[in-house]
């Protein structure tokens, strides 16, 4: 405290208010790692061919099970394909479901959200009902049966999980308009004629920008994880197609659990680091912008 | 499942036999089992049958779904009711030692590994576990619910601390985070100031007044934990196999089994629904002020 | 005439340290609380004065601190320096409603909802004497029909929201008083409730007063409520003292530019619609971005160049103890005798 004093005495602190973000980014450790984190391993992953000297299905029969070594980083699994490669295309699958699948269910979720939210009536009613009931099952036994419906497939899942996906987006961006339309400048755009849609999306939605971007965050996280629990359990992406779940899978199988740790081991320390470090951005997002924090 | 083409019966004959079987047999066999009416008239079938509480049989096996699901719910009520009590307690108490030592070490250790305990997969987390204690330290059987022989309870004991330890991971992480934050809500109010202002000692003022009021929100959030428990079972069940509805679930999903699947949909909606009953009397009894109608 | 101090406050500075900046919210406050007298701490919202009171009793929030000054209780065994005793400690939790008791401003949010208000008033005497549950639960019940709540012992099961306004105040005042302290610090009691409710609290502060012999330190920032029930006033502005005296004085014969400028703008009852209000110009400044020198020159009528460059010390205008901090006071009386 007595730091604080002298710099207020000094007139070194300014009432600015970026200044002040900044401040309060910087004071937060844990997203700055999350950020850095991320990137890296995003990167990582969108820069696969660049890196790997093996494709994800390079098939090596006489390299089975082989532990980490200078030609393979990570090993090699129970055919022989390198895992280090597999991490790294595998990561681009997971991480576009993860986040594709978020951003598709903000799309929808916020957009009906949104205008439902502000309009109230009949239409708002309904897509309640309908997100009520969506929302009561649990969400793996929904996944389940509507993946076996389609089937297995890469964008089938993608679609699955935004279906599952927007009626908790849908929730948080109606509370957020419900409250911000009973501000009073809402009544002043209205006394002015504005049409529903402008005033909705143009005025509204900006003031609800930030819980939207630290909900998004939060979502891709869930969706990684439940792509990774489902391709575990096989019922997720087609097994041909490499993702960190699906690489996963193999450690159904107890001789593999116990004898080959780099086939598992790595993956799953991928997995809860990116979570990991989008939970930090997410918090920090929140933190961020939420007023009644303490310095 | 309906709308799959193939069906069961396609998946119960294994690819051989299909060669030699006619399709007479087939045709006989899907009659008997009431798959070859048309989709509506199937589900208005069920509808009414579930009505009257004849819940179908498995095609696989022809055992009745009513008496499947009696053989594997217990199984699952006891995994899932021994991680709720443990995330309930261990998540209630470390969140309100977070709060208690907001900004101090052992707050900033525990919220990390809260972030930890939540990004981590719940399999994965299961996985390892196995690894360290049953294959390294040896202290716990490999899985299954009971060795034969040791029946009772406390026999059984170490069969279900591991898969509920697990299960009850990433809730305790989250119930942690809640009740921390539901403690630092309370202990900001107005209240808490006349506490002090009575001269009573802090360990009064933070765990009289202000932990009962931070506990009615994280009493309504055990109610929101049960669905939570449901679809973590159903994973938890395969790494350890154990057999309840989870694994149960999965292998239904597996063999397109449409009866075991719906049976145990509905049943995981009814729970859902009985789960927020039980989170609206809760809160009742906790807030005087909320009057139950 | 002097009367006898039951707590003196001397040159208290306190200094609140929040998202990484320092508000001096405190500047050499002093003040003087008589035994047996009502003192009102007069002011805007956010001049400062509830911060005092919560110095007082040691109840300022973890981010901030007393840098300076004395605040000393006048207890029967000795002088008791409050601002050196650590906040939690068994002794200022000692003198936390045995000698010093506190109600707030809203009683809803004040009250614990979900404990009973016999059990809150029980809490009190459970934690300063030795009385059995049974005996303190009967000494709550007779304090809630000493301060007027009707039925008694059917009232000390409920709940706070199960009273109404008025009688939650008078419940706070029965859990505040339940020790007969010797000061009873009141922040802005009346302002949530009625106008109407409100005179039958302060009534009952009065009678607590003549009968208890109970100083009482009343906030508010009702001009009207200093004229009914203060015998001493002290005007605050942005954290500083700036008139104190008795409220004959003060009200009175205003020496500060800030107290006259408060009293030209309070409408009068019966006065009509047409009487002249003169709001005070300009607003209350940033508290990170004070003023240099008085405070309250920007929005002064009679702000010279001195003004503008320090705060003025503490003046003393007869041997009464009439003070005021202000360079230009002589000017602003001579031109109300005029």
């Amino acid at each position: 405290m007595d730091r604080l004093l002298l710099l207020e005495e000094q007139g070194r602190l300014s009432g600015n208010p970026t200044n002040r973000t900044l401040r309060k980014i910087a004071a937060n450790p844990l997203a700055i790692i999350g950020l850095v984190l991320f990137l890296i391993l995003l990167l990582a992953c969108m820069a696969a061919p660049l890196i790997s000297t093996y494709g994800p299905n390079a098939i090596d029969l006489r390299n089975r099970l082989s532990p980490p070594s200078r030609a393979h980083l990570l090993g090699t699994d129970q055919i022989g394909r390198d895992i280090f490669s597999r991490i790294l295309y595998g990561g681009r699958i997971s991480i576009f479901v993860g986040l594709g699948s978020a951003l598709g269910a903000a799309l929808i979720g916020v957009s009906l959200g949104t205008y439902a939210g502000y309009r109230r009536g009949a239409l708002d009613a309904l897509v309640m009902k309908v997100s009520e009931i969506m929302m009561s099952f649990p969400q793996i036994i929904l996944v389940s049966i509507l993946v076996t419906i389609v089937g297995q497939s890469l964008w089938n899942l993608l679609l699955i999980f935004i279906l599952t996906g927007w009626p908790s987006m849908y929730r948080m961006a109606r509370s957020q308009m419900l409250s911000i339309r009973e501000m009073e400048y809402i009544q002043a755009l209205q006394a002015f004629g504005i049409g529903s849609f402008t005033i909705s999306f143009k005025h509204m939605l900006v003031n609800a920008v930030g819980p939207i971007f630290v909900n998004i965050t939060l979502s891709t996280a869930m969706f990684i994880l439940q792509e990774a629990a489902l391709s575990f359990l096989g019922l997720g992406v087609p097994l041909e197609q490499a993702t960190w779940g699906n690489i996963l899978n193999v450690a159904q199988d107890l001789n593999i659990l116990r004898g080959a740790w780099w086939v598992w081991l790595p993956v799953g320390l991928v997995i809860t680091l990116f979570v990991m470090a989008i939970n930090f951005i997410g918090d920090g997002l929140r933190d961020a912008a939420d007023p009644t924090q303490v310095g | 499942m309906e709308l799959m083409p193939g069906d069961a019966v396609d998946f119960m004959i294994p690819p051989d036999a299909l060669a030699t079987i006619s399709q007479a047999e087939l045709d006989l066999l899907r009659s008997e089992l009431g798959l070859d009416a048309p989709f509506l008239v199937r589900y208005g079938t069920w509808l009414v049958n579930l009505v009257q509480g004849d819940f179908g049989y498995s095609l696989q096996s022809g055992v009745a779904v009513s008496t499947l699901l009696a053989n594997t719910l217990p199984a699952t009520l006891e995994l899932s009711l021994a991680a709720l009590v443990l995330s309930t307690l261990f998540g209630s108490i470390l969140g309100v030692v977070s709060a208690l030592y907001k900004g101090r070490l052992s707050d900033n250790v525990l919220t990390v590994m809260g972030m930890i305990g939540v990004a981590i997969p719940q399999f994965l987390f299961g996985l390892i576990m196995i690894v360290v204690f049953v294959f390294k330290l040896g202290w716990f059987p490999v899985g299954g619910r009971l060795t034969v022989g040791n029946e009772a309870f406390l026999q059984r004991l170490d069969h279900l601390i591991l898969p509920s330890v697990v299960l009850a991971l990433s809730m305790t992480a989250g119930v942690m985070r809640y009740c921390r934050s539901s403690m630092l809500d309370s202990l900001n109010k107005e209240f808490i100031k006349t506490a002090r202002s009575k001269g009573l000692p802090p360990w009064r003022v933070n765990l009289v007044h202000g932990l009962r009021v931070a506990m009615t929100p994280v009493a309504v959030l055990i109610g929101f934990r049960l669905p939570m428990l449901i679809g973590g079972s159903v994973v938890i069940e395969q790494v350890f196999q154990w057999p309840g509805v989870g694994q149960m679930f999965v292998s239904a999903v597996r063999s397109q089994n449409t009866p075991i699947v719906m049976m145990v949909a509905f049943f995981s909606v009814l729970i859902v629904l009985i789960a927020s009953i039980l989170v609206d009397i809760a809160t009742a009894l906790l807030d005087p002020r909320v009057k139950l109608s | 005439m002097q009367h006898e101090p039951i707590l003196t406050v001397d040159d208290l500075c306190v200094n609140f340290y929040t998202n990484q900046r320092c508000n001096k919210a405190l500047r050499n406050v002093s003040f003087s609380l008589s035994k047996g007298r009502t003192l009102c701490l007069v002011g805007e919202s956010g001049c400062g004065k509830s911060v005092t009171a919560n110095a007082i009793m040691q109840l300022l929030p973890s981010l901030s601190r007393i840098e300076q000054g004395t605040i000393t209780y006048h207890a029967q065994e000795g002088a008791v320096h409050i601002e050196r005793l650590s906040r939690n400690a068994r002794e200022m939790r000692r003198l936390r409603g045995e000698d010093i008791a506190m109600i707030f401003q809203d009683p809803m949010t004040a009250l614990n909802p979900v404990f009973s208000v016999g059990f809150q008033i029980d809490e009190m005497i459970l934690n300063h004497t030795n009385l059995s549950k049974k005996k303190a639960r009967e000494r709550s019940v007779e304090l809630l029909k000493q301060m007027g709540v009707p039925l008694p012992e059917q009232r000390a099961g409920e709940y706070p929201h199960q009273y109404s306004g008025g009688m939650r105040q008078r419940a706070m005042i029965a859990m505040a008083m339940a020790c007969d302290p010797k000061i009873l610090i009141a922040d802005e009691p009346t302002t949530a409730l009625d106008v109407t409710i409100q005179a039958q609290i302060f009534a009952l502060m009065h009678a607590l007063k003549e009968q208890k012999e109970t100083s009482i330190l009343l906030i508010t920032h009702d001009m009207g409520v200093v004229c009914e029930m203060a015998d001493d006033v002290a005007v605050m502005y942005m954290g500083n003292i700036v008139e104190r005296g008795s409220v004959v004085q003060v009200m009175g014969c205003p020496a500060h530019p800030y107290t006259r400028a408060l009293l030209a703008s309070i409408p009068v009852l019966g006065k009509g619609k047409e009487q002249s209000l003169e709001p005070i110009r300009g607003t209350t400044p940033d508290p990170f971005d004070r003023p240099k020198g008085c405070q309250f020159a920007p929005r002064c009528d009679f702000a010279t160049q001195e003004c503008h460059k320090a705060m003025p010390d503490e003046q003393i205008i007869d041997q009464d103890g009439h003070m005021v901090r202000c360079f230009n006071y002589k000017e602003l009386m001579n031109e109300r005798q005029a």
